[in-house]
């Protein structure tokens, strides 16, 4: 017991950790950079954490917390789907989850200049880069890349849209493919648009297999590899 | 005002086009048929009168309470019956706490017709002493999850409710018989309320100019849909109220159809709420039957100490 307690980080990467657990002892890394995702604060010498979640650590130096939720925190260089709301003179106002609407620049664009701004109408789904995501201020948004490239962002055309919690979403764009993916796209062709802030969008040529699809999705939450293997098999069968 | 933006449920112009296009082919977006209804479930809670109905992701509890009143004048032989509804702000972000909103006053008068209209249940078996004190009994529906067609999942609630309740006896007493005294539960064994038929409510949605029919729409063909009509009827085929509400006209054969639709779905479902009650009833006769202390294990106990 005494040993685990000796807080060297790796005991805690991938356990349960809650608000307010020491996660990292700092003084005892000394020349290291380490970059910090959500959920983690740095207080003098030690980094705490903020949400109840597990502990993830990527290679060379991330560290974040996991969790599943319904609503979404805004985060930098995260790809979201947000619907149109309103447009003003500077800015369209975007909802994407979060506790405030966002502000998609009008000249956030692809070539974008006063000539040519968009006219999405309300209720237009977008799929966007969050640029800025600052504590109390409406997150910034962005349908280019760091670059300025489109790059698949900006508006998507017909499908259908669905919610889910941001531990599915982060699921479906992990590498490997998720097993639910992986087994509908062996049998039926769509295309589909993860937003880390819970939203799904799945677009196919007829119908039926956008409904089975988006089914089998919200479904695949709580389920381990077999049973959405089992689980995608049976509506298969229904259809066909 | 910006936070209450950022909070209200919005549907894309993408979904609005696929659930009407994806109707044409008879497909609906949570893969059931037109005539199809979700999964019902109905719960109780430990008191008698209280129930909670799930219909998919819809959620409703309805409670059943009495006191005795005096009758109105013009009915001095009648109980009361009313109903009241309250629309969480937990169960949609469009709810605000405070008065009832349109939506909520509707469904109240739904259900309040399909009971009182109906003469579902047999307010004259309420009346202690006519002119003085008869029994009022009040239905609170509380949402819980608006996952839509709410009319449905309320009227369920509040049937399953007002079966399971129970209230308490009462004779007339006192020197010139006007007093009433009421036992309490422990001496007489509470009385059930006396109903007759079970009015059920059953929602249709109209898309397509009111050319495509869907039964027990959810929140989003709800937020899609032309227009909508309620009918309550009952596994007798008794028709006992219809409301219809948005929407253009409907030509009589599409009404006549809905009504036989719903006469069919009337009897399966007054069949689960009949089941669930007698599952309640056996197992609340069950628990009645442990209430009674059995005093002899402590005693034997305490002669063998000695």
């Amino acid at each position: 017991m005494e040993n685990k307690q000796s807080s060297s980080p790796a005991s805690f990467i991938d356990s349960t950790i809650v608000p307010g657990d020491v996660v990292l002892d700092l003084s005892s890394m000394t020349n290291q950079t380490i970059k910090l995702g959500g959920g983690l604060r740095q207080d003098c010498d030690v980094i705490s954490a903020m949400k109840a979640g597990t502990l993830r650590f990527s290679k060379p130096n991330k560290y974040w917390i996991e969790s599943s939720q319904k609503r979404y925190v805004p985060c930098v260089e995260d790809t979201v789907l947000g619907i149109v709301v309103d447009s003003k003179a500077d800015n369209f106002l975007i909802d994407i989850k979060g506790p405030t609407l966002a502000f998609l620049p009008v000249l956030a664009f692809e070539g974008g200049t006063r000539r040519n701004i968009p006219k999405f109408e309300l209720g237009t789904l977008l799929y966007l880069r969050v640029v800025k995501a600052n504590f109390g201020m409406n997150p910034e948004l962005s349908c280019t890349d760091a670059s300025g490239k489109a790059a698949e962002f900006g508006p998507l055309k017909d499908g259908y849209m669905f919610e889910t919690s941001t531990g599915l979403s982060r699921k479906l764009l992990s590498s490997p493919t998720c097993p639910v993916l992986e087994a509908l796209g062996k049998k039926l062709s769509f295309e589909i648009a993860v937003g880390l802030n819970g939203r799904v969008w799945v677009n196919a040529a007829s119908p039926d297999t956008v409904v089975v699809v988006a089914n089998a999705i919200m479904n695949s939450e709580s389920l381990s590899t077999a049973q959405q293997i089992i689980m995608v098999e049976h509506l298969l069968k229904n259809i066909q | 005002m910006e936070g209450r933006l950022a909070n209200a449920w919005r549907l894309t112009v993408n979904d609005k086009n696929f659930i009407k296009t994806a109707l044409l082919s008879e497909i609906r977006i949570d893969g059931r048929k037109p005539f199809e209804y979700r999964k019902i479930s109905i719960k109780f809670g430990r008191e008698d009168g209280s129930s909670e109905v799930q219909l998919g992701q819809t959620r409703v509890i309805s409670i059943v309470t009495a006191q005795l009143v005096q009758p109105y004048r013009d009915r001095p032989k009648e109980g009361m019956l009313s109903i009241f509804t309250e629309f969480s702000p937990m169960a949609d972000p469009s709810f605000e706490p405070g008065r009832p909103g349109e939506l909520a006053v509707e469904l109240g008068r739904i259900i309040d017709r399909g009971l009182r209209e109906s003469r579902a249940v047999d307010t004259e078996s309420l009346c202690i002493l006519a002119g003085k004190f008869v029994w009022a009994v009040r239905i609170d529906i509380h949402i819980l999850d608006n996952g839509g067609n709410l009319v449905d999942a309320a009227n369920i609630a509040a049937l399953a409710s007002l079966l399971t309740f129970r209230r308490p006896e009462c004779s007339l007493g006192g020197e010139d018989g006007q007093e009433v005294i009421v036992h309490p539960p422990e001496i007489r064994e509470p009385l059930p309320l006396m109903v007759h038929h079970l009015p059920i409510a059953i929602t249709f949605g109209f898309f397509n100019n009111e050319s495509i029919l869907l039964i027990d729409p959810t929140h989003n063909e709800e937020a899609v849909m032309n227009g909508r009509m309620t009918t309550t009827v009952n596994a007798n085929g008794d028709i006992c109220a219809i409301q219809k509400g948005g929407g253009e006209g409907v030509p009589q054969r599409v009404i006549m159809q809905c009504l036989q639709l719903a006469t069919s779905k009337a009897a399966s479902i007054t069949k689960q709420i009949k089941d669930a009650v007698e599952a309640f009833n056996t197992e609340r006769a069950l628990r009645k039957i442990k209430r009674h202390p059995t005093s002899t294990g402590v005693d034997v106990r305490e002669k063998q100490n000695q």
